[in-house]
């Protein structure tokens, strides 16, 4: 064993130390793709992970809970109270609190304090001493705060609750549970009246005995509860949660595998490299008695040894990496999904074998066909033969028609339905392109080298001729950098064209959607399962402004259908743009639609609730409501971009029937023809003194929902730019090694005439030439991933109609950037190149 | 031909065209740092080479005839004494000046002949000119592969070449041009003896037509016999010169 160790040392280890730069860059290139994978991992978890915190903070021993749409009446407590059976019953408000100061949410816990003191909860000086009455602490304005947030009993904390500012009395300090961001702990009562929630809570929680089983309690349970109230298991909205988050995950978790894709298209090229170069060793070897699987596991050994080193780096580079991604991360599941506070990020032994395990395994596979190529030299030919032939041995015609048919099963699996809700055949449809773009490139590179060799030399000169000669003759190297080149840039211009069209998308739906001229809301940070309040009187006193023609209002509730989470909505659809200017499947319009609401139990749905439920117009959906389980006729479907998770929309004086509840969560204002709506902003900014409401004109919230739409995108961008990263550390990398094995034709140029300058251009031209093919190739398959990705994989995964747009100024400058970047690459190369002394390199073979 | 006697320390010169002055070595030497001990290549040669003189360099391997013909071609500096070709001090120039001498004056032959690969024979020998970015390359490349009996096989790539071949399109790359100094480094080194001799016919040939001074280094006596003059170095000296 410790002979071999030693022989796989001098032959496959020490020569890396010769090149120094190259093995770095190598190792450089599988660290960043380790990396990425990594840090998606990490801050998913970190940012997907918490949002488990705010629900189920003090939940204690509960195992079931009642929910209702708008909060469960006060009387279903008392009725499970006062059940003949051994159960705990815990009624509870959740919501959340701003501190205005500084903006932070925190969420806001009211328990009946004086049945149920969570763990930590401690009661004042006074009352303990028997100077006031427990009641009375409990029931004032009190609260307890996390020890996170700082304060001190006796300190004043000033929270936002819905749309007005309230002072409270720091009452006591909690101890820190978990992974919570802060907490604010008041009484039932206090939190009822903060949240103008009267005779309703926002769930109970129950705590059952072990027998009867947990089926024969919900039974039980069931049989005494209201129609409109749902029971189910507690921690269930956290794996709704959990289910709603994960296509999210999914695609981001994919996108973060191109840059280790491209990792493995340089892994492959160092080995084969690594082969071509020591196939004379490689003979040698062979002849004096190494088997081939010892030539085999040496050429695995050496990538093994790029993956665990790469890997290891990758691993620290991917829990620096992950800071910014969790920042990233929590924003967008913040904005569009779910409350969160970014948990930390735990780097744990399995995440760091699970690093290890990427790094190692990307790199046998991708080093499998090489080692296997060595494997075989046959002795003799190995030491009589020289390099030359060897690497001219590439089958692009039979690769040209491999790639064929991967095309074709590619375009075949784009059309198969997804499974489970994601789109694997889309994964395996983009890989199958991938697969057949590299697979073509070979045919590509050869075709157009040979069209332009006179023409680049009629443009660049005898340098940019003997470049391209050079990129042809040795063309499985130049197909395999062209490759990942052409990977890395294909799915930047794929990600490019689908974000650019689903902005564009966007756009165009807010220009519809969005007519009103000013719109209200409360001024609490925004979160896509938060639905804040505003007093329904402070609706009318706008509406009776003279500047105000018409006043729409719009309250959301957090409901749950068939085991995920979706948004009723409950809006006017009587008013002068009632519901906005909403484009519907039918093709019919918005006053049609509107009226059909108005005249029964009807419904209209959004495209990504239709598209995850598998839902259709004319079916029904039950939601329970207030007291009843009713049914809803879904009229229509409308196209939506503002929620993944789906809307349902039903008509405000009919919801009114069974929700008691009259509050708004924003009110869309209309400015009369020929008021100034600066001017009516500012009256409606009076006449909402004291209520904290933040006025968007229609232009800045448009501006704010792309800026946020921006900011979700920003990750997918820095991932395919890591990816581009990579392939250009790979490019310099390769075009070393190029430097090296070509230094005595390099050197001969320089006895022809050749100037240090002409060397220099050469090596810049051939980075160039490798740019540009990689950027053809890139452009190509990009424009067919970007097509998978917008009508296959986003379609299956959340359901959205995106309408193809071309961002050119975008592509443009992605491709300018990538192909400078190349010719950058080329510099260190070229640098090493012209250093070369012609007279050794000329006479040293 | 008149032969100057040899002596080590004096200047050595193929009389009958020493007034031309070619290439002029004076005093020079050549000492490389190997794992940093000195090695010295050539130490005070001193040599002349005019027009049309074919001289032969001969001896041992590692006795400085690769050395001093790279001095002589303008691939390097001398360490002290002078390299005059043309009249033009090597050590005066900077690294593009030697490339733009080199252009003009020097061709050279190598024992592995040195074709690129990737290019074909008639792109080979069209190279020396594109590089030096001038006009009618093609035309000029096709004349020198007649002057070497290549021209139909132009077209063809150096790996379907023999021998022999290469080693003509190699000496008409070498001549295309027209340099007025020719440096050889074993141009027959690689070759049967048939094809070797053919090909010193046509170093000798291209000396007496064109006047192109040959330097040419060599392990074989029977090769050296062609030339004019032989100069037997040893330990970076020139130890003799044999006059025919």
């Amino acid at each position: 064993m410790m002979s071999r160790l030693r022989v796989f040392y001098r032959l496959i280890v020490r020569p890396l130390y010769r090149e120094p730069a190259r093995t770095l860059l190598t190792v450089l290139a599988v660290a960043l793709g380790v990396a990425v994978v990594l840090a998606i991992e990490l801050a998913g978890d970190a940012a997907a992970g918490s949002f488990r915190s705010s629900i189920e903070t003090l939940t204690g021993s509960a195992n079931l809970e009642v929910t209702a749409v708008g909060g469960v009446p006060d009387n279903v407590v008392a009725t499970l109270a006062t059940l003949p059976y051994p159960i705990k019953v815990e009624p509870r408000i959740d919501d959340f609190a701003t501190i205005p100061s500084t903006g932070q949410s925190i969420p806001l816990v009211g328990l009946d304090l004086i049945a149920d003191h969570p763990e930590g909860f401690s009661l004042p000086e006074e009352e303990r001493a028997g100077t006031s009455s427990l009641a009375q602490t409990l029931t004032a304005d009190n609260v307890w705060v996390s020890s996170r947030l700082g304060a001190k009993p006796g300190d004043t904390l000033r929270l936002l609750i819905n749309d007005e500012v309230h002072p409270y009395t720091v009452r006591g300090v909690l101890k820190d549970s978990g992974d919570t961001g802060g907490l604010v702990l008041m009484d039932i009562g206090t939190a009822q009246r903060a949240l103008n929630r009267a005779n309703r809570v926002d769930r109970i929680l129950i705590t059952v005995s072990a027998t009867p089983s947990l089926e024969q309690w919900e039974q039980r349970l069931r049989s005494v509860l209201p129609a409109g109230v749902e029971l189910r298991r507690q921690g269930s909205e956290s794996s709704e949660n959990r289910k709603m988050l994960s296509a999210f995950r999914w695609n981001l978790r994919i996108l973060s595998y191109v840059a280790l894709v491209v990792g493995a298209f340089l892994i492959f090229n160092t080995i084969s490299v690594s082969v071509v170069r020591r196939r004379p060793e490689i003979g040698i070897a062979r002849a004096l008695g190494a088997s081939r699987t010892a030539v085999l596991s040496a050429f695995l050994g050496e990538a093994a040894c790029f993956g665990a080193v790469g890997g290891l780096i990758g691993i620290f580079l991917g829990r620096l990496l992950a800071i910014g991604a969790v920042r990233l991360l929590g924003a967008t599941v913040d904005n569009l999904y779910v409350s969160s506070t970014p948990a930390p990020i735990q780097l744990t032994p399995l995440v760091i074998l699970l690093g290890l395990a990427i790094g190692v395994a990307v790199s046998l596979a991708s080093a499998a066909s090489p080692a296997r190529e060595a494997s075989l030299v046959s002795p003799v030919e190995a030491m009589a033969r020289g390099e030359r032939e060897y690497t001219t041995r590439v089958h692009k015609i039979r690769d040209l028609w491999i790639g064929f048919a991967l095309a074709i099963a590619g375009a075949a699996a784009s059309f198969a339905a997804a499974i489970a809700g994601k789109p694997f055949f889309g994964y395996a449809a983009a890989l199958l392109f991938i697969a057949a773009s590299a697979f073509s490139i070979p045919a590509l590179v050869s075709g157009l080298t040979k069209i332009s060799s006179g023409m680049l030399l009629r443009i660049g000169g005898v340098e940019a001729m003997l470049a391209s000669r050079s990129l042809a003759s040795s063309l499985r190297r130049t197909s395999v950098l062209v490759g990942a080149l052409a990977t890395a840039i294909a799915m930047t211009t794929s990600v490019g064209i689908m974000v650019g069209s689903f902005r564009q998308t966007v756009q165009v739906w807010m220009n519809n959607q969005l007519k009103a001229d000013l719109f209200v809301a409360p001024a609490t940070n925004p979160s896509a399962d938060r639905h804040p309040t505003i007093d329904v009187s402070l609706s009318e006193k706008l509406a009776a402004l003279p500047g105000v023609a018409g006043v729409d209002r719009f309250r959301e509730y957090e409901v749950s259908y068939q085991g995920l989470p979706a948004i009723l909505g409950v809006g006017d659809t009587l008013g002068p743009h009632p519901l906005g200017k909403v484009e519907f499947f039918s093709g019919r319009s918005t006053e049609q639609v509107n009226h059909e609401l108005r005249d029964g139990d009807n419904v209209i749905i959004s495209e990504p609730l239709a598209n995850k439920h598998h839902l259709r117009t004319g079916e029904s959906i039950v939601l329970p409501l207030g007291d009843a389980q009713v049914r809803f006729r879904i009229i229509d479907i409308f196209y939506d971009y503002g929620t993944e998770k789906g809307f349902m929309i039903i008509d405000r004086t009919r919801a009114l029937r069974y929700l008691h509840d009259p509050a708004v969560s924003n009110l869309a204002i209309y400015v009369a023809p020929g008021a100034d709506v600066e001017k009516v902003r500012k009256e409606l900014e009076s006449v909402a003194a004291g209520h904290n409401l933040v006025i968007y004109t229609n232009r800045s919230l448009r501006a704010q929902a792309i800026q946020i739409f921006d900011r979700t995108f920003a990750i997918t961008y820095a991932l395919e730019v890591v990816a581009v990263i990579v392939a250009v550390i790979g490019i310099a990398g390769a075009m070393l090694a190029l430097v090296i094995d070509r230094r005595r034709e390099l050197g001969l140029l320089r006895f022809l005439g050749a100037a240090v300058s002409q060397i220099r251009k050469l090596i810049l031209v051939e980075a160039g030439l490798i740019g540009l093919l990689a950027n053809i190739a890139g452009l190509a398959l990009g424009i067919v991933l970007s097509l998978l990705l917008i009508f296959v994989i986003n379609k299956q995964s959340f359901g959205w109609t995106i309408r193809f747009h071309w961002p050119i100024a975008v592509l443009l400058g992605a491709l300018t950037l990538v192909y400078v970047a190349t010719v950058l690459a080329g510099f260190y190369p070229a640098r090493v190149a012209t250093s070369l002394n012609p007279i050794e390199v000329v006479h040293e073979e | 031909m008149d032969l100057t006697q040899a002596k080590p320390s004096a200047p050595q010169t193929p009389s009958s065209l020493r007034h031309t002055d070619l290439l002029q070595l004076r005093e020079v030497s050549k000492t490389y740092v190997t794992d940093g001990e000195p090695v010295h290549a050539l130490n005070g040669v001193s040599f002349t080479l005019g027009a049309g003189d074919f001289v032969a360099l001969v001896g041992r391997s590692g006795c400085g005839k690769s050395t001093l013909l790279n001095l002589s071609g303008a691939m390097d500096f001398p360490t002290t004494g002078q390299v005059l070709l043309d009249g033009v001090s090597t050590s005066e120039l900077d690294d593009n000046g030697l490339t733009r001498l080199r252009r003009g004056k020097v061709g050279f032959i190598f024992q592995a002949f040195q074709l690129l690969n990737t290019l074909s024979v008639l792109e080979n020998v069209e190279l020396p000119l594109l590089l030096a970015g001038e006009s009618k390359t093609a035309q000029r490349a096709g004349h020198n592969l007649q002057l070497v009996e290549l021209a139909d096989l132009g077209n063809r790539m150096p790996h379907q070449l023999s021998g022999g071949q290469m080693q003509r399109v190699a000496i008409a790359r070498a001549m295309v041009h027209d340099p007025k100094l020719l440096l050889a480094d074993e141009p027959t080194g690689n070759l049967d003896t048939q094809t070797g001799n053919m090909i010193l016919d046509l170093l000798r040939r291209i000396a007496n037509q064109q006047k192109t001074a040959v330097l040419m280094a060599t392990h074989s006596m029977e090769a050296a016999n062609i030339a004019d003059a032989v100069v037997r170095m040893r330990d970076g000296r020139i130890e003799e010169v044999i006059r025919r």
